[in-house]
């Protein structure tokens, strides 16, 4: 534990004026080189975790260390963390060059060495050539990548992006993704991302940390996120689920009232209730599974790649996958039995 | 939109602006005309006899007096824009940066003088700082000094009482010309390694540099045709152009020579807001 980058222990903000608190008693940790995304819904405390980490304002109470270091007494300007904002903010009175030098410039970098870096952060987000363009002569995109490379020249002990995609296109969005997490791994750079988009945290993040007012609900990886969700409500904000609430009867089996024995794959103690999960892409259709649920095909769309059905099951609506090359799809009214295996049905709260 | 369709927004905006550009037009542009006019004219009828003559202009530019007056205009502005752009910013800066409830109270507060007229506030340098004035007085009574310092009736007293009365100018002009101020910008540059004294020389003075320049030119505009403060807290002793126009126009009845006077403050005016546009274009490129 004590070995670890970053330590973030009992972390808790209260503005001045506001009763709850916005960070609540929060605890996580980060290896050497590793991306950790918060997410959650809006106003959770995602960037006033961040900005604390930062070091722009001050925890009400708990800790922070880096790399062993208590880091409350050491000023913003000397944390030596990289941060990109949602806006950018990009220096308007500077060039593209003039931005990325500045934090080289504070450190008293020789302008020589100076240039040189400049001109190597520039080529790694793909920025070779920009330099003497205005900050207003740049797209979004390449405003980003501008913030980026400003961020990661001064060569930060750690870097912390505040939804830095949410003001870009879908289509730059996905391209940005796979470029941050590319360059994250080439530099080996210890991050911190804030999102509130599930899909950028499940592919960018190596763990993640899902959070509601103020706390974090679960951390871990993206599949012991969304195949082990700690809670409902990780459960309902990672993809879309199918709830029962049952009683465990027998060792893996629960009754749910007005559906029958379901049967799952975990350990959960006899006597007890339980909320079981299944994901929508888990069902197979007319398949043979443990748990077989006859009803009534009541509405369809078709996505492409996948057929999203309600299927009316005795007097519960379950939200059906399926994937669209699987022989004869079902119309609308059909009767179809589904089916999910017992290693498909997740107990929340469960640990992995 | 189809040309037609811009052609007629154009005739609605002509519409729209007609208004305006008749009370200028008759407020100002006429009576500007008829001034250039009276300066090459004879009479004090404003050239209505028909005469023509470039006399007024010789006697202002062969007269060293009145390249004094001009070079004394010229320091009086550059003096009271430069203490009262300083004095200003840093209020300007701390009202358009705080965060506190009571900003708008704040932002009032400082340009409330503007409520009452100039006059009364020349008023009220002049016994503020007159020989029988407060600052005298107490000085006196403390028996710091004997007889009083000279702070009214000459140019020292005409440019503190200017730099007060166009302060509120400043500060709004300043708040209007800080948009580019941000505080991410300065967080971004906090988190780059810049202490507070960087963030305010590499972010903060240069962004507000466009608000400052604008307050800049405003006042000196404002300082360099002022009349009634130079005039009332000079006592006399104080010749700037502003003077001079209303001691001609008013005193020695010379109407065109007048007329003269304010053409060459015009061309002052002129040559300063084109300095004023090439450095915002300079600032912005
Ligand atoms: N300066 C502030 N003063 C008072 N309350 C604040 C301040 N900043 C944030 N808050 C409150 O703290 C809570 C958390 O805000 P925060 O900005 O951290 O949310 P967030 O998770 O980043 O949300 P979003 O996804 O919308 O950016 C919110 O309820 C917000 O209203
Ligand atoms: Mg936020």
């Amino acid at each position: 534990m004590a070995d670890k980058h970053v330590i973030v222990e009992q972390l808790v903000k209260t503005y001045p004026g506001s009763g709850a608190p916005s960070v609540d008693h929060v605890d996580f940790d980060l290896e050497k080189g590793e991306m950790l995304a918060l997410l959650g819904p809006s106003g959770c405390g995602k960037t006033t975790i961040l900005r604390m980490v930062a070091g722009l304002i001050t925890p009400t109470s708990g800790r922070i260390r880096l790399d062993g270091r208590d880091m409350a007494e050491i000023p913003v300007h000397k944390r030596n963390m990289g941060m990109v904002f949602q806006s950018y903010a990009l220096f308007p009175h500077m060039s593209v060059a003039e931005n990325v030098a500045f934090g080289l410039e504070m450190r008293g970098v020789p302008k020589a060495e100076r240039a040189a870096r400049v001109e190597r952060a520039l080529d790694l987000v793909k920025l070779r050539g920009y330099g003497e363009r205005r900050i207003t002569q740049l797209s979004g995109g390449q405003q980003q990548r501008c913030a980026i490379a400003r961020s990661l020249v001064i060569e930060p002990q750690l870097l912390l992006l505040d939804e830095p995609l949410s003001n870009l296109d879908a289509k730059l969005r996905d391209e940005m993704r796979e470029e941050i997490r590319d360059i994250q791994a080439r530099t080996g750079v210890t991050a911190i991302f804030v999102t509130h988009d599930q899909d950028e945290a499940l592919s960018m993040a190596d763990r993640l940390a899902v959070m509601s007012a103020g706390r974090i609900e679960q951390i871990g990886t993206p599949r012991q996120i969304f195949d082990r969700p700690a809670t409902e409500f990780v459960a309902n904000f990672i993809g879309a689920g199918n709830f029962l609430t049952g009683t465990v009867v027998e060792p893996h089996q629960a009754n749910v009232p007005g559906l029958g024995m379901v049967v799952f794959g975990l350990d959960a103690p006899l006597g007890k209730d339980v909320r079981l999960l299944v994901r929508p892409h888990r069902f197979t259709l007319n398949g043979k599974g443990e748990n077989a649920f006859e009803g009534v095909v009541r509405h369809l769309v078709y996505r492409g790649d996948t057929l999203t059905l309600d299927v009316d099951v005795k007097d519960r609506t379950f939200l059906v996958d399926l994937p669209t090359h699987a022989g004869t799809l079902p119309e609308r009214g059909d009767r179809v039995t589904l089916t999910v295996a017992r290693d498909d049905v997740t107990v929340i709260g469960t640990a992995a | 939109m189809t040309t037609s369709d811009r052609k007629g927004n154009r005739g609605i905006l002509l519409l729209l602006l007609l208004p305006g550009l008749l009370a200028l037009g008759v407020s100002f542009v006429a009576p500007l005309l008829w001034l250039l006019r009276a300066s090459f004219s004879t009479s004090a009828l404003g050239g209505a006899d028909g005469s023509w003559t470039l006399a007024n202009y010789a006697d202002v530019v062969l007269d060293p007096f009145y390249w004094r007056v001009a070079g004394n205009t010229l320091n009086y502005g550059l003096t009271v824009a430069a203490f009262a752009v300083v004095l200003s910013y840093p209020i300007a800066l701390f009202l358009a940066r705080t965060t506190s409830r009571w900003r708008g109270v704040l932002t009032a507060l400082a340009i409330a003088p503007l409520l009452t007229s100039g006059v009364v506030r020349t008023y009220g340098w002049m016994v503020i700082l007159g020989d029988q004035g407060v600052i005298n007085g107490t000085l006196q009574a403390l028996s710091l000094i004997q007889t009083p310092i000279r702070l009214s009736n000459n140019f020292l007293g005409a440019t503190i009482a200017m730099i007060e009365i166009l302060m509120p100018y400043a500060i709004l002009a300043m708040l209007s010309g800080f948009g580019r101020l941000n505080t991410q910008l300065e967080e971004a540059a906090a988190m780059l390694g810049a202490n507070r004294l960087k963030v305010f020389w590499r972010i903060i003075l240069p962004l507000s540099l466009p608000g400052v320049i604008t307050a800049a030119l405003l006042v000196f505009v404002l300082a360099i045709s002022g009349f009634v403060t130079p005039r009332l807290m000079g006592g006399g002793r104080v010749f700037v152009l502003g003077t001079e126009v209303f001691q001609e126009a008013t005193v020695t009845l010379n109407l065109p020579l007048a007329a003269a006077l304010a053409m060459l403050l015009l061309v002052l005016f002129s040559s300063v807001i084109v300095i004023y546009r090439r450095a915002l274009r300079a600032l912005e490129a």
